[in-house]
């Protein structure tokens, strides 16, 4: 299978996310939205990594951060932090099959809730429930509900 | 074998061959980036440079904001379209007859002001403040779940102004603590950073309320364990900080707990407003002798948190009211 992929579809993909952030979100859904922006990040880092790396992920995370209007710069933390971990490991894991790449995404989204956490803490906020960790969930379901419909075997850019 | 045993010396040291290259080894990003990330962090916190930035750019997701929020308008104006006749015929009746009981209320009270007013210029009283309502809508809430803000569509072009109390049909919900151009972000009551002189309805006994953070309550610290507080009173606001007209409704108290080792009872409140389920909220607007007196010194009263928000007024000396008493010593140790 040949993939196309080139810098608009990054962009546009990030930006349709970003608006899904955004989406004013009322009830029981509230504690579960996953971040798209995250799941499109990591996409694009394990499939493009040269259109797509920590620098493109951490101005997503600013913009994250401007639209929560939290502290400026904590989700460009862990954004970067997260990307950093998918691009290191980038080569091993496009040779998993999508079962091994959802655990691994698994951890990198529950990475940059724990990198949030760890920051809120620092500025003296209380231990959530672990309802906290419901947006990972949600996220990695999403993420292999794609994987499988879309077919495909593995994530890699061939 | 000879030959081969400096193979692997020569090949020293190892290069990535050029079809591998990605710019910049990954590690270095992530040190450069996290750097400016903590740099951002620390100067968001502490200093008041970055509200410019924040201005700039958020006028630049602003649209975005909007634009998040149209498939949601669409959706209600064509289920409002497709309401059906009995739905408007019931709820138009139900209107009418709220209506009737309210102007009844409603002469009740313009008797009563008139009779204020004389009572208050035969005291040589201040006149009391009037105060004004802008409607504004909630655009966006934050996907953070440790802070609890949202944003609404009226801004410093609508003439809000930092400190506005934010109100719904039932009660206070919280308070404006960031004004941009077009949009402006209110901190909930039930934020952890957010505090309200209060008042029980009962007996006008005074007390402040914490947001608690957590789970949408609101908490009463120190009041002493015999205090005079029964499940089911009623929170209001006592207007002594200038920013919260008197007598809105805030909060029932839910449960009370003494423990033997606390000289402090511990209470929980429920906020009497739908703190997290409306879209239309009023914003109030603050009382015109304060905005003259002391413009300057008006601090939300979120503030108490430093370090989520950078200082928008330099300190004042009279902040008794806005800055009660920091309510956790660890916060004091981060001041």
């Amino acid at each position: 299978m040949r993939y196309y992929t080139n810098i608009f579809a990054v962009y546009l993909t990030l930006f349709l996310a970003f608006i899904v952030n955004l989406l004013p979100w009322f009830g029981q859904g509230i504690s579960w939205r996953p971040d798209f922006v995250l799941l499109v990040l990591i996409f694009w880092v394990i499939r493009a990594p040269q259109l797509c790396n920590i620098g493109v992920a951490w101005f997503a995370g600013l913009l994250m951060d401007l639209a929560t209007g939290g502290l400026f710069g904590q989700f460009a933390l862990a954004y970067a932090l997260t990307t950093f971990f998918a691009a290191n490991y980038q080569r091993r894991l496009v040779l998993y099959n999508i079962w091994q790449q959802a655990a691994y995404v698994f951890v990198l989204l529950m990475l940059s809730q724990l990198t949030i956490l760890i920051l809120k803490l620092f500025t003296g906020h209380d231990v959530p429930s672990w309802h906290y960790f419901f947006p990972s969930i949600m996220g990695i379901i999403l993420w292999q509900i794609y994987m499988v419909a879309s077919g495909q075997q593995r994530l890699n850019q061939r | 074998m000879g030959l081969m045993k400096g193979v692997h010396k020569k090949l020293e040291p190892q290069q990535s061959p050029t079809f591998f290259v990605r710019g910049a080894r990954p590690f270095a990003r992530l040190v450069f980036f996290a750097a400016l990330s903590l740099a951002f962090m620390a100067v968001d916190s502490r200093f008041n440079y970055l509200a410019k930035v924040r201005l700039g750019l958020v006028t630049v997701v602003h649209p975005l904001e909007v634009l998040a929020n149209t498939p949601s308008e669409w959706y209600r104006s064509i289920s409002a379209y497709f309401s059906t006749h009995n739905t408007l015929l019931r709820e138009n009746t139900a209107l009418k007859t709220l209506t009737f009981e309210q102007s009844v209320t409603l002469q009740k009270l313009n008797l009563i002001e008139a009779e204020n007013t004389h009572l208050r210029s035969l005291l040589n009283a201040n006149p009391a403040p009037k105060q004004q309502a802008i409607l504004g809508e909630i655009i966006h809430m934050g996907r953070d779940p440790f802070t609890h803000k949202i944003v609404v569509n009226r801004g410093s072009s609508h003439s809000i102004i930092t400190g506005q109390a934010v109100v719904d049909a039932a009660g206070v919900i919280g308070q404006v603590t960031r004004v941009y151009p077009f949009s402006s972000e209110v901190t909930l009551i039930i934020d952890k950073g957010l505090s309200i002189p209060i008042q029980i309805e009962r007996n006008n006994l005074r007390a402040i309320a914490f947001g608690q953070g957590r789970d949408s309550t609101l908490d009463l610290p120190y009041l002493p364990a015999n205090v005079d507080i029964i499940k089911g009173d009623k929170l209001v606001t006592s207007g002594i900080d200038g920013i919260y007209p008197a007598g809105l409704a805030i909060a029932t108290v839910l449960k009370i707990e003494r423990y033997p080792d606390s000289p402090f009872a511990h209470i929980v409140c429920l906020p009497t407003a739908g703190v997290n389920n409306h879209r239309q909220v009023m914003l109030l607007s603050i009382p015109t002798e304060v905005v003259n007196s002391s413009l300057s010194s008006i601090k939300p009263l979120a503030e108490k948190n430093v370090l989520e928000k950078p200082a928008q007024t330099p300190i004042n000396s009279d902040q008794t009211i806005q800055k009660p008493i920091t309510k956790k010593s660890s916060n004091a140790i981060l001041h």
